[in-house]
Order: structure tokens, then C-alpha cells, then sequence
């Protein structure tokens, strides 16, 4: 299921971890690993003359200047390169999120791995995840998995996966990813939904009523279609969504967080990644997968 | 009777240091070289202490701990982690104290000592 991986990178330091997931699980689940990096948008249409991506500066696209780059990444991920049979460097030119899915389209990819962000800015990224991880969620076809903190970087293998819904159209297919993903790596599923309450006040019965339908409404939504898998646990809990996941995954020392970026848009081409989504991205302390879409899962 | 301490490292160098290091101050060492080794050797011996790398070829720390946390019997043995990895102490959050390789073998028998006595 993760045959083809593409790894999204810039390269820089706030890559590193979304590299190490990349690469474990391509030695782990035996995938192809593509380091696809854009390495500068152009300055103008079919321009040559592009803004490299890490130091801004405008550079002449000719074969020195891309051997370099292949070069300086390779030097960047040479302990992951090492024992990575399948792993390959593509370069490009171009706005980054439409290259990525560009990329993605044409190999067939079945996981795109990035970061949140690339690192720069980084007060202004501390809240929020970069524009091309938006894009690239939003309108990707497959899958796409973000590591954002260095210390969420994988901690090899999965074996508990971690399902947040909030009963969305979109959720549907972020849990026939979670669950195909759990069955052929032989998980631990934990189906969850997080009583939105925040900046609200309830009456304590008013709430736990809740629960009990919400809990009613996972076993009737998502139960059925699980057939003769059986590894999987209920929860509900009632907070803030993000604050409610990111919780329950390190309790449960969860290494994949699966979920559809939270909506009120029925239609998943117009939906866009909400802001819990985005806030488990960058505070979770396992790799968060984002699915949307009903291919490829 | 001497306390036991289980060692789970891939590297043999710092197996042996740590064994060592256990040894002469009066605990006795079992030893596993990946998390998959180190479930059934902590099932067998039942340690009154775990010292626990990170990343190994086989199985790797966090699923051994994930594992250790789910047996009724060994859930509660202490662990300390010794890893060379970036941000480890969010690895195991639950782990009494994480140190980065290298480490202070003061400071280790310390916390031991703290811990099992």
C-alpha cells in the first residue's frame, strides 16, 4: 500500500524528520522512494533564471547547478541513502505545491511525505503549517503524510494508528485508509471523536449525552465496515478537537495520526485542511497522514 | 539479593559498557540487542530496570515500550532511555529519565540508584 513514496523536500533542517519517516518506511515496507525537490521557482515563464529555493537568489538552471544540488542532497540524506535500495532524486523548477502534485499524478505516487513547513519564518510557521503543504493537502489524489516536529519523527513502525472523525464525507475515506493501512501492517485502530466544546457551556448531562450518541454514531458508521478485523477501540472525549487527539495519541503512544481535514464543505474538492488538522500537524507527537479524497485509499 | 537491570542497545560497545559500568556497583545485568529480543527477555528475567535505545535494526524502542506497557506484570518497571537521537525525550514520555548518548555514567547510576536503590 506504501509502494510508491514520494518525499517532498526542501532540503533544509525542518525536512529532516519527514525524510527519516520516508525512508524507514521505505526500508521497513520495502517501498520506492522519490526526493523530489523543486529547486526554484521561475523567474519568469520557461525562464532558466530561477529563485533557488534555499538562498533566494536568482541562479542560472544549467546541468553544473543541478549536479550540485543532486549533490548537496544526497550529502544531506546520506545516512537514509545508505541501504535505501529504492530511492531516487528528482529535480524541478516550478511553484513547489503544483510541481509536487504534478509529480505525484505522474508517478502513480500512493503516499506524498513532507514537512509542514520549510523552516523559515519560523515564528510565523510555529502556528500555522506553510502554504505548499496546504495546496498539496487540499488537492492531492493520494494521501499525504506531514511530520512536523523533529521529535515526531517516526519511532519505528507503525502499530497503532490513531483514527479522529467528525463523521464528514471526507472522513469516510481517511478511514478506509486508516483501516486498509491497519490490517496490512497488523495495527492497533482507535477510532476517536472529539466532542467539540470549546468556549462553550454545557450542562455536564447535556455532554455526556453527547458522548453516548457520538460513541453510538462510530458504531453504526464505521464498525460495519470493519468485517473481521477486530483490533480496534472506541473513543470519545469531549474538549477541543486538536487538543483532544494530540492528547489521546500520546497516551496511547499512537504513531499515526489519520485524519480528513475537518469541514463543513461536503464537497471534497472545494474542501480545504482545517485548522485542526493543521494544529495536530504541528503539535502531534507521531507523523499525521491527511486523507481526502476516495482514490488510493 | 542484587537488583537486575535489563540493557537494551544494538551496539555491543555500549552493552558491554553498560554491563560493566552495572556490574561493578553491585546490580546484575541481562542484556537484548533490539525490542523483539528484549520483550521475551524481560518476560523471562523480569528486571527491576530497563535502560532502552531508541533506534535499532529490528524492533525499535517506542514498540517495545508500547508492548512492555500492555503486560500487567511489566508495566511498571522503570525505564531509562539512552539514545543518540534528536528530541528523544518525546519518545517515551513515560520513561523516569532520558539521556543523550554520550552519556554521564554518574548521572546514570544516580538515577538508578535513585530509582531501584
Amino acid at each position: 500500500m506504501f509502494k510508491k513514496i514520494l518525499l517532498a523536500t526542501t532540503g533544509s533542517p525542518a525536512s529532516f524528520g519527514a525524510a527519516r519517516v520516508a525512508f524507514d518506511m521505505a526500508k521497513r515496507y520495502g517501498s520506492e522512494v522519490t526526493i523530489f525537490h523543486v529547486v526554484g521557482v521561475p523567474t519568469k515563464a520557461f525562464s532558466h533564471v530561477v529563485n533557488d529555493v534555499r538562498t533566494g537568489e536568482e541562479v542560472e538552471i544549467d546541468e553544473e547547478y543541478l549536479a550540485w544540488v543532486e549533490e548537496e542532497l544526497k550529502t544531506t540524506f546520506a545516512k537514509q541513502f545508505e541501504g535505501a535500495d529504492n530511492a531516487k532524486i528528482v529535480l524541478t523548477t516550478g511553484v513547489p505545491a503544483r510541481e509536487i502534485l504534478r509529480e505525484a499524478r505522474k508517478a502513480d505516487s500512493d503516499l506524498v511525505v513532507m514537512a509542514a513547513s520549510s523552516g523559515e519564518n519560523a515564528s510565523f510557521h510555529k502556528g500555522y503549517p506553510g502554504s505548499t503543504l496546504q495546496k498539496v493537502a487540499k488537492a492531492a489524489r493520494c494521501p499525504v503524510l506531514s511530520v512536523h516536529r523533529e521529535s515526531a519523527s517516526y519511532w519505528g513502525g507503525f502499530s497503532n494508528i490513531l483514527f479522529g472523525t467528525d463523521f464528514s464525507k471526507q472522513a469516510e475515506s481517511a478511514f478506509k485508509f486508516a483501516l486498509s493501512t491497519a490490517r496490512e501492517l497488523d495495527c492497533d485502530l482507535t477510532i476517536f471523536h472529539a466532542l467539540d466544546i470549546s468556549g462553550k457551556v454545557l450542562d455536564q448531562n447535556e455532554i455526556e449525552e453527547n458522548l453516548i450518541i457520538a460513541r453510538k454514531r462510530i458504531r453504526e458508521a464505521y464498525v460495519p465496515l470493519m468485517g473481521d478485523f477486530k483490533n480496534y477501540d472506541i473513543e470519545v472525549w469531549e474538549g477541543t478537537p486538536y487538543v483532544e487527539i494530540v492528547k489521546l495519541a500520546r497516551e496511547k503512544s499512537v504513531d499515526l495520526v489519520c485524519l480528513a481535514h475537518h469541514t463543513n464543505e461536503l464537497d471534497p474538492e472545494r474542501a480545504r485542511i482545517g485548522s485542526t488538522v493543521e494544529q495536530v500537524i504541528l503539535r502531534a507527537n507521531c507523523p499525521v497522514v491527511s486523507v481526502s479524497k476516495p482514490d488510493k485509499v | 539479593m542484587s537488583k537486575k537491570i535489563l540493557i537494551i542497545d544494538d551496539d555491543q560497545d555500549i552493552r558491554s559498557y553498560l554491563g560493566d559500568l552495572f556490574g561493578d556497583n553491585g546490580y546484575e545485568t541481562v542484556m537484548a540487542e533490539d525490542g523483539a529480543v528484549a520483550m521475551e527477555v524481560a518476560e523471562n528475567e523480569k528486571p527491576d530496570l530497563i535502560t532502552l535505545d531508541l533506534e535499532m535494526p529490528g524492533e525499535w524502542g517506542p514498540r517495545f515500550y508500547r508492548k512492555l506497557s500492555q503486560s500487567e506484570e511489566l508495566k511498571r518497571t522503570p525505564v531509562i532511555v539512552i539514545s543518540g537521537l534528536q528530541a528523544n525525550k518525546y519518545a517515551i514520555p513515560k520513561a523516569i529519565a532520558t539521556l543523550t548518548k554520550p552519556f554521564d555514567a554518574e548521572e546514570l547510576l544516580r538515577i538508578v540508584k535513585d530509582t531501584i536503590g
